[in-house]
């Protein structure tokens, strides 16, 4: 039988359900399913040309690949999320657990769930603004605070070392509650019983939580971690008004890197090589956690 | 016994005070600045809180920069991008949670749009950039709505995807029995039972949508297509800093979202996190 | 519900599109100006409403801060797209976009060259530029009038003179005196010395007094000779032993205002943040004890002044090119050149810049015009510029922050400077 034919009985086979699935679907997907992976495909079309048109094969490549301020962007950025992630986990954690452990009246936690939610709603950008205003000489509250104890101003923004743990606390300041938001919901599903038969068999809090809650929270903190690697990865508006990438190039991340290239630079064909690589990197990435992410993507 | 309790409770408390000090205190000073009028942000020796607050910010900003405009811009754009986010989901959805889709279908359509949960936007805006300018789009809203509607699709098939799957398929199936179409059963069953997912899924794209910066500030270039956000940007300046001005800005921009969470506070986790993590 | 939700779709979409439908034709002819936010544009906003007014042509002003500006205006060529009428562009943008051919000329617009306007403002708005290296792609193209200065800014010198009323007349001097008046609240000079355009600006004019140079005239980088590291190392070692405390982040509005509040005591500045910052009477507390000169000598025995002229420029894309140029010649008109100078703009007429009636309120006009003749220097015309302006800024920048030393920035930057162009294909050495 030829393929046509095969195809053409395997779909007359199937349930008018099931063809209604396809045939709702597909009018839909496929265009958006193109729409979005146009993009990439453009991406690698630039990439693979100079800006007058020429096919250059892969020069953009080895320009893009061999240019050392590349790779102390990628270092910075590791540098950032090394910061980062581990703070804003143990730290989330951490409130989580105190939270959780010793404060039970209802009001009070649903006034910290309430509160917690503002500094991830913000938007970057503002989240931005209202750290220059920490953050900045004379005028922001820090040197202000300094100024009126006596001490000299310090330079946030503008000392390199300073400049980098600056803009990691801007996303601790945001996303730490988002950690201990999922990690507290996590720890309310811990069963009771578990708990208690623990206690009465005489485990202290650290033993409780190293068997129990840790067994429980393990999947939400790898989810955790995944989610704000990859937004750590990403992270632009916030660090663009701050400090825009400096100084020189501590604080220029990944994204500000391309954005560099691409904009500043307009070296378009460079940009393109860079982000065809950016975007297989993060599918590499995504395949290789997806497997952690819950099944239930069915 | 009772003393290490009360000493472990006033530790417990001390700990979260400090906490919201460090997260409350910076909010306060944006909106403590956004008060201030102008001649107090060239004393030598700034002030905590204004002397003598003033709305003088506010209407600088939204009246003589024009930022309401910009306002305007932001709303129409997300407005619309919502809308089409969310009939698209649906389009997409339906099938694949209400009708016996393969679950090899299913997996491929989830997995595709959590992935791009994980792309960097600075990646595809130099592509969207050619695609927008070949269309002729460059600083037009509609070209913001468009990337705007690609990007939060997958955001609203996930949430989307998450209530439908709790609707039980009896409910469409009892109206197609007594002889109603399937757009019928649609309609008349399924859409009023998905108020909830509509807006909670609406609010946290519209949210997002909101907060855009990028796009916006590739894609735009006057005050007809800009949006706020890249207003807000726009303030810190190479010869003046206007802290006041730039204070406001952040305020308003903070506020528009702020008021959504309060609407949609059980969906904010869902939505951030794509619908992995589900809250109860 | 269905019906209602319908109902509520359409009318969403109707606003959609008439929102969108915006840039439809209006009636009237409007001019859409890329401005430069902050002092620069400050003469131009003033001025623009009189030419509504004569005219009737409606003029749209959007501005951006000065690094937004460079990017907005290089996407907008990119997408080649009938946006803006008429730009400001800082003049070391201009080689990039006159390589590129993004700018309309407007000698064939009917803009004629007037002897009243200093002879270097109409050469650093010519492409190719009529001196200097000139960019190998560029040599065989003819000489077009590209851009018009609005902003006649030439950098210059700023001293108390109620502290020491003689004018440093060599960079020896200036270190002198830095070194005496600098105390615990005034330092002896201000560093504007953020990356990476500003501490570039700041630093050229000390560079070229010292005899040394970025390029030389066959785009050879000599900013690694003996001269330019002892330019490097007097900015990042003499003078930063008497500045204030946080030359890597002091940008020009800073340095303004530490000035205005009496706690510097000399630095470089640009007309434009004179009577807008400097001596602003609402804020100012030095007004009338701060004496303006031009860029000092050093030992290569002249003072250089550096140019960092505000152009308008048409884009070839504009829809509007002759109403646009048009704009550009009532800019030029000595009327309105002198209320723009009322107005803090700065003006570029030799005539208006020493009108007697203009000169109580704005002490620098007249040592401007002379700046203007001398001639003044100008940053190298290379479409690279952006590039070649990072690298000196990082590393000069660095250095202040305390993490390179003089030499570092010499050697570095000189090498990543050479890399730069010969691949874009320049002839450096």
């Amino acid at each position: 039988m030829t393929l046509a034919l095969r195809l053409r009985s395997g779909w007359a086979k199937r349930s008018r359900q099931e063809q209604l699935v396809y045939r709702l679907l597909l009018p839909v997907f496929v265009p958006l399913f193109f729409v979005a992976t146009l993009p990439f495909l453009i991406a690698v079309y630039e990439s693979l040309t100079s800006s007058s048109g020429a096919f250059v094969g892969l020069a953009n490549f080895e320009r893009a690949l061999g240019n050392p301020a590349l790779y102390t962007s990628l270092r910075q950025t590791a540098i950032y999320g090394l910061v980062v992630l581990p703070t804003e986990i143990l730290l989330g954690l951490g409130i989580a657990l105190l939270v959780h452990r010793t404060v039970s009246s209802p009001g009070v936690r649903a006034a910290i769930y309430i509160a917690a939610m503002v500094p991830i709603v913000i938007p970057q950008i503002a989240v931005g603004v209202v750290f220059r205003l920490v953050f900045a000489p004379d005028y922001g509250i820090l040197n202000i605070l300094l100024g009126s104890t006596g001490h000299e101003q310090i330079l946030w923004l503008s000392t390199p070392a300073l400049a980098m743990l600056s803009v990691a606390t801007v996303d601790i300041w945001q996303w730490t509650p988002f950690v201990y938001l999922v990690l507290f919901a996590g720890l309310q599903a811990v069963p009771q019983e578990t708990v208690e038969a623990a206690q009465v068999d005489g485990a202290g809090p650290w033993t409780q939580f190293r068997h129990i809650e840790l067994v429980y929270l393990r999947p939400l903190l790898l989810l955790v971690l995944f989610f704000r690697l990859a937004d750590v990865l990403r992270v632009f508006d916030a660090v663009y008004v701050l400090t825009g990438g400096g100084p020189g190039t501590t604080t220029e991340f990944l994204s500000l890197y391309l954005y560099r290239v691409g904009f500043r630079f307009s070296d378009l064909p460079q940009a393109s090589a860079l982000a065809v690589v950016v975007m297989a990197g993060m599918l590499l990435f995504y395949n290789a956690i997806s497997r952690f992410l819950p099944a239930e993507r069915a | 016994m009772r003393r290490r309790g009360i000493l472990v409770r006033a530790m417990t408390y001390t700990a979260l005070a400090a906490v919201f000090v460090f997260f409350g205190f910076p909010l306060l000073y944006l909106v403590s600045t956004s008060l201030k009028p102008r001649p107090e942000l060239f004393v030598a020796v700034p002030t905590v809180l204004p002397r003598l607050p003033s709305l003088d910010a506010y209407a600088g900003v939204l009246f003589e920069r024009g930022f309401a405009g910009l306002l305007v811009n932001s709303i129409v754009v997300g407005l619309a991008a919502t809308t089409l986010a969310i009939v698209l989901a649906f389009a997409v959805t339906y099938p694949i949670t209400r009708l016996p889709a393969s679950r090899r279908t299913r997996t491929f359509v989830l997995d595709w749009a959590l992935s791009l949960r994980f792309l960097p936007p600075i990646a595809v805006v130099v592509p969207y950039f050619t695609i927008v300018r070949a269309m002729g789009l460059y600083n037009q809203l509609p070209a913001l709505i468009i990337v705007y509607t690609i990007f939060n699709l997958p955001l609203a098939i996930w949430m989307l995807k998450g209530f439908l799957q709790e609707i039980p398929l009896e409910v469409e199936e009892a109206a197609l029995s007594d002889g109603a179409s399937r757009w019928q059963a649609f309609r008349m069953v399924l859409l009023p039972l998905s108020r909830t997912a509509i807006l909670s899924a609406g609010v946290v794209v519209f949210a997002f949508d909101w907060a855009e910066f990028l796009f916006a500030f590739i894609l735009t270039a006057t005050p007809q297509a800009m949006t706020f956000p890249v207003g807000v940007q726009g303030l810190v300046t190479q010869f003046e800093i206007i802290w006041n001005d730039m204070a406001a800005g952040g305020v308003i921009a903070i506020a528009v979202p702020l008021m959504l969470m309060l609407v949609a506070r059980r969906y904010v986790i869902t939505g951030l996190t794509f619908g992995v993590i589900r809250e109860k | 519900m269905t019906r209602r939700a319908v109902g509520v779709l359409g009318a969403l979409l109707i606003a959609v599109t008439a929102a969108a439908c915006q840039a439809g034709p209006s009636p009237a002819v409007t001019l859409t100006i890329a401005a430069v936010q902050g002092v620069e544009d400050a003469g131009l906003k003033a001025v623009a409403p009189t030419y509504t007014q004569k005219t009737g042509v409606k003029i749209n002003i959007v501005e951006s801060p000065y690094g937004d500006l460079y990017t907005k205006l290089v996407t907008a060529f990119t997408a080649n797209d009938a946006t803006y009428d008429l730009i400001m562009m800082d003049d070391p943008w201009m080689p990039k976009f006159g390589t590129d051919g993004s700018l309309a000329d407007l000698g064939a617009l009917g803009i004629q060259k007037d002897p009243d306007i200093a002879p270097v403002v109409w050469d650093v708005g010519t492409w190719p530029p009529p001196r200097g290296p000139v960019p190998p792609t560029e040599k065989d193209k003819t000489a077009q009038l590209l851009g018009v200065t609005i902003v006649g800014n030439v950098e210059m010198f700023m001293y108390r003179s109620d502290l020491t009323p003689t004018a440093p007349a060599s960079y020896d001097d200036v270190l002198a005196n830095a070194t005496a008046q600098n105390k615990a609240d005034v330092a002896g000079y201000i560093i504007r010395g953020k990356a990476t355009n500003p501490v570039v600006a700041d630093f050229l004019p000390i560079l070229w007094s010292f005899g040394g140079d970025v390029f030389d005239e066959d785009w050879n980088v000599v900013f690694d000779s003996a001269a330019s590291k002892t330019a490097i190392d007097f900015l990042v070692n003499k003078l930063k032993a008497v500045a204030q405390a946080d030359p890597a982040s002091t940008d020009a509005a800073d340095r303004d205002r530490l000035m205005a509040i009496g706690q510097g005591y000399q630095s470089s500045v640009w007309p434009g943040e004179i009577n807008t910052a400097v001596l602003d009477p609402a804020t100012s507390q030095v007004v009338g004890k701060v004496a303006f000169i031009p860029i000092p000598k050093g030992p290569s025995g002249k003072g250089v002044g550096m140019m960092g002229n505000w152009m308008l420029g048409i884009p070839k894309a504009s829809q509007n090119q002759q109403a646009a140029a048009d704009f550009i010649k009532w800019m030029l008109q000595a009327d309105t050149q002198k209320t723009y100078a009322q107005n803090n703009g700065i003006p570029s007429r030799t005539s208006v810049l020493k009108d007697a009636s203009l000169t109580a309120a704005n002490p620098y006009f007249p040592v401007l015009a002379d700046a203007l003749q001398a001639p003044p220097n100008w940053r190298p015309r290379t479409d690279q510029w952006n590039a070649v302006e990072t690298i000196l800024g990082n590393h000069l920048n660095a250095a202040l922050a305390g993490q390179e030393t003089a030499d570092q920035v010499a050697t570095e930057a000189s090498a990543e400077i050479r890399t730069l162009m010969k691949g874009a294909g320049y002839p450096t050495q």
